[in-house]
């Protein structure tokens, strides 16, 4: 019985961006797009993605008069990672046999 | 990561091996993200280290009644650290859950150090006040130490657990010279052992 890969984390960018989120309180958009080296746009469409599935938090505020976006993984989040982990383990586990 | 080509976010035919790579990579990334700044270490290490001998050279050499004027420097100690924290805190663009630890820790300990001093001045009871300075540090670093795995933090922290025991042996003379000792092993030493792992990582 093969669990479903969540098509929401099935992304490389979004798998990404969530991993690094589930080792930090919090990071910053900059801080995301300079560990994934991913474009901005195409980053921001994706972080877009994970709000609307409420597996992060996004604040936006001003900090010495810059925009601020920071994003935090949200306990939904956290369950769906390790979900899409155990599924992963289980593909991986048959690909041995 | 600029292996991984973003454009085919589309594409949901990347392997779970793939995927455990990705994870483990990103993973690795915050790992390497924690910041360690020996600044206050080798800051407050240094500081202390100076004021003790001071303190003990003018109290035994000179005899000079008001030798506790060096302590003057902890409150500009504390303004140069508060200015200096939330300028590293303004550039900081990510916390790890251990920075957090950390910086709670250190805000305790602050917190303590202030109490003590006031309990110190009220019973005037200096004579056993570096005993729980030194154990304050030695909290501090071994804590810390553990937190961010490294060892001369660590041995660091324990020793001063020995030497806080050791001090209360000692007049308030000795104890200046145990506070220097113990300062020396838990902050400056590490200190400057984290600067050059620091510096040898980023080249």
């Amino acid at each position: 019985m093969f669990k479903e890969l969540d098509p929401i984390l099935h992304s490389q960018l979004r798998l990404a961006v969530v991993s690094l989120l589930i080792g930090v309180k919090e990071a910053e958009f900059t801080f995301i797009r300079e560990k994934t080296n991913a474009t901005a746009g195409n980053l921001s469409v994706q972080v877009q993605k994970l709000k609307e599935a409420g597996y992060i938090e996004v604040t936006k505020q001003f900090k010495d008069n810059y925009p601020q976006t920071t994003c935090k993984i949200t306990p939904k989040g956290i369950e769906a990672f390790e979900a899409y982990v155990q599924a992963l383990q289980q593909y991986l586990q048959v690909g041995k046999e | 990561m600029s292996n991984i080509d973003y454009q085919n976010d589309q594409d949901k035919s990347f392997s779970p091996e793939e995927s455990l790579q990705l994870i483990q990579t990103m993973i690795r990334k915050t790992k390497d993200s924690v910041a360690v700044d020996s600044f206050y270490l080798l800051f407050w290490g240094w500081l202390v280290f100076v004021c003790c001998l001071v303190e003990y050279v003018l109290m035994v050499y000179y005899r000079y009644p008001h030798h506790s004027f060096v302590w003057g420097a902890m409150p500009i100690g504390g303004i140069i650290t508060a200015i200096y924290s939330s300028r590293q805190a303004r550039r900081q663009k990510s916390t790890t859950y251990i920075e957090e630890a950390l910086s709670y820790l250190w805000i305790a300990i602050g917190i303590s150090f202030f109490v003590m001093v006031v309990v110190n001045v009220v019973s005037e009871a200096w004579r056993t006040a570096f005993t729980y300075y030194i154990l304050m540090y030695a909290i501090g670093t071994f804590v810390s130490g553990s937190l961010i795995r490294f060892k001369p933090l660590i041995i660091g922290g324990l020793l001063n657990f020995i030497i806080a025991a050791v001090s209360i042996k000692f007049n308030f003379a000795g104890q200046l010279l145990m506070g220097a000792l113990a300062i020396l092993i838990s902050y400056i030493i590490p200190g400057h052992l984290l600067r050059i792992r620091y510096n040898t990582k980023k080249n």
